[in-house]
């Protein structure tokens, strides 16, 4: 019998989850054993024309990550799952929109502006910006089309699992190509990471006092941060009540707090309305003064609740929030 | 756009507002009106919600202070007023568009002026407009375009 056809791919990424896949270290070896990797552009030298030459669904798998921001990723995207029978979004920009998704709360144009004109270490007098196409001696030259916002995987084709995190814990990776493997997968649409919040899990849970109150709002680099108690306890903003579980606790490890990386728990769709819920309940304060004393201690409310999910996130989704969007992406 | 009529969604607690009056009736004179049970059930994800299903404004009705049936529930929902406005204001979308009144009104002849006080200013707010984020110079120093 053949070998399943499988693909790993990067869109808009950092290679970050490449790196996770490479992680499994000898463990890959079973796996490149088991599987034909047909695409893989990190580290094999396979074409995308000969991708595009198969047959609808020939592909088993594609494990995509990296958010979409231009043509040639939407593009890929669209490829790989015509090509493929399973898409599995993989990783927080796949699955989420991920931290380049931040980018969101500004405009391409602010975007281009600073990155073509303003930064203090660019010499651009002619002021040249990107074109999708250009003609140079009478030939046409063209660039992928830069996007108003960046999109989720979800946002362009449909996918069939997700495995958040950033990146993927490589334990969890491991756990998601078992399930093609022995094909042991949950429904369609499932996320493949636990179900409850990263609290569950967290080691300090056991330090949280009985009632939460927090009276004044700390960051993490200003503190030295206890090791062993939990972070809302010592006034530190933590994101794993509103957090799936899942991600090995890398970052309570080395005394971080949690960031929000594995995305909503299951059922939720927007992580960052989930902690504010959580945390005006344990915010010590009655008057509107005390509040608005606690609460302007948090600098950068939305970069910080939605550090790896604007585009995700239900705001960016409203007429509301589109409206915004749409007007401030309009040149 | 002159005919632009704003909508707004009014969540109020049963314990202070319109509980004297027959809430069909009511209900008939108010668009979007969802009389419950305590103000502190309304989770921030419902506030941003509303905003998805097409809303322009949200208007939450809660008890007087210190007159909470569940002890806290209406400083539960002034607390995450509160936080939503600020996550409303960092994303570019008016504060404005979200509200709460502490008070109380058996009758709930209050809660029509209310939200047709509120919907005038959605009125005058217009459609979201251009979001502070897009108004920020470019040349303002690294500094403060990377937050504090």
């Amino acid at each position: 019998m053949a070998k399943p056809k499988t693909v790993i791919c990067w869109l808009g990424s950092c290679g970050g989850c490449d790196e996770a896949v490479v992680d499994m270290n000898e463990v890959l070896l079973r796996v490149a054993a088991a599987v034909d990797i047909v695409l893989w552009p990190v580290a094999m030298d396979f074409k995308y024309d000969s991708i595009k030459r198969m047959k609808n669904g020939e592909i088993v798998l594609s494990v995509v990550n990296g958010h979409v921001r231009n043509s040639e990723q939407e593009e890929i995207a669209k490829l790989l799952r015509e090509k493929s029978q399973l898409v599995l979004a993989f990783g927080a920009c796949a699955c989420l929109g991920g931290t380049p998704g931040l980018a969101n709360l500004a405009t391409k144009e602010d975007i281009f502006n600073w990155v073509y004109r303003d930064a203090p270490t660019v010499v651009n007098p002619n002021g040249n910006y990107p074109q999708a196409t250009s003609s140079v001696n009478g030939k046409t030259l063209t660039l992928p089309e830069f996007y108003d916002r960046v999109y989720a995987l979800n946002d362009i084709i449909d996918v069939d699992y997700y495995l958040p995190g950033c990146p993927p814990p490589p334990y969890s990776v491991m756990y998601a190509v078992n399930a093609v493997l022995e094909d042991k997968l949950p429904p369609k649409g499932s996320t493949l990471a636990p179900h409850r919040a990263l609290c569950d899990s967290c080691k300090r849970n056991k330090s949280k006092p009985d009632r939460l109150s927090i009276k004044e709002i700390r960051r993490i680099h200003e503190v030295e941060a206890d090791p062993d108690t939990c972070f809302l306890a010592q006034g530190i903003i933590c994101l794993g009540p509103a957090t799936r579980d899942g991600c090995g606790e890398a970052c309570m490890n080395i005394n971080l707090p949690c960031r929000g990386c594995f995305g909503p728990v299951e059922g939720v769709e927007d992580s960052g309305a989930k902690f504010i819920s959580a945390m005006a309940s344990i915010l010590d304060a009655e008057s509107d003064e005390e509040v608005a004393a606690v609460v302007d201690q948090f600098i950068d409310p939305a970069g910080y609740l939605y550090r790896f999910s604007v585009p995700a996130s239900i705001l960016q989704k409203s007429r509301v929030g589109k409206q915004t969007t749409q007007q401030r992406g309009a040149k | 756009m002159s005919e632009y009529e704003p909508k707004l969604v009014c969540f109020s607690c049963k314990f202070s507002w319109g509980y004297l009056v027959d809430e069909d009736a009511l209900s008939s004179k108010i668009d979007n009106w969802v009389p419950l049970i305590c103000t502190g059930k309304i989770d921030a994800a419902h506030m941003l919600e509303a905003f998805k299903a097409g809303a322009d404004g949200v208007l939450i009705l809660g008890c007087p202070e210190g007159d909470c049936h569940y002890q806290d529930g209406n400083y539960e929902a002034k607390k995450r007023v509160y936080l939503i406005r600020r996550l409303l204001e960092a994303v570019g979308i008016e504060k404005e568009r979200i509200r709460i009144e502490l008070s109380i009104d058996p009758e709930g002849r209050r809660i029509v002026k209310l939200v047709e006080a509120m919907r005038q200013e959605l009125a005058k707010l217009g459609p979201a407009k251009t979001s502070p984020v897009r108004e920020r110079k470019p040349e303002q120093p690294i500094a403060t375009r990377g937050g504090k």
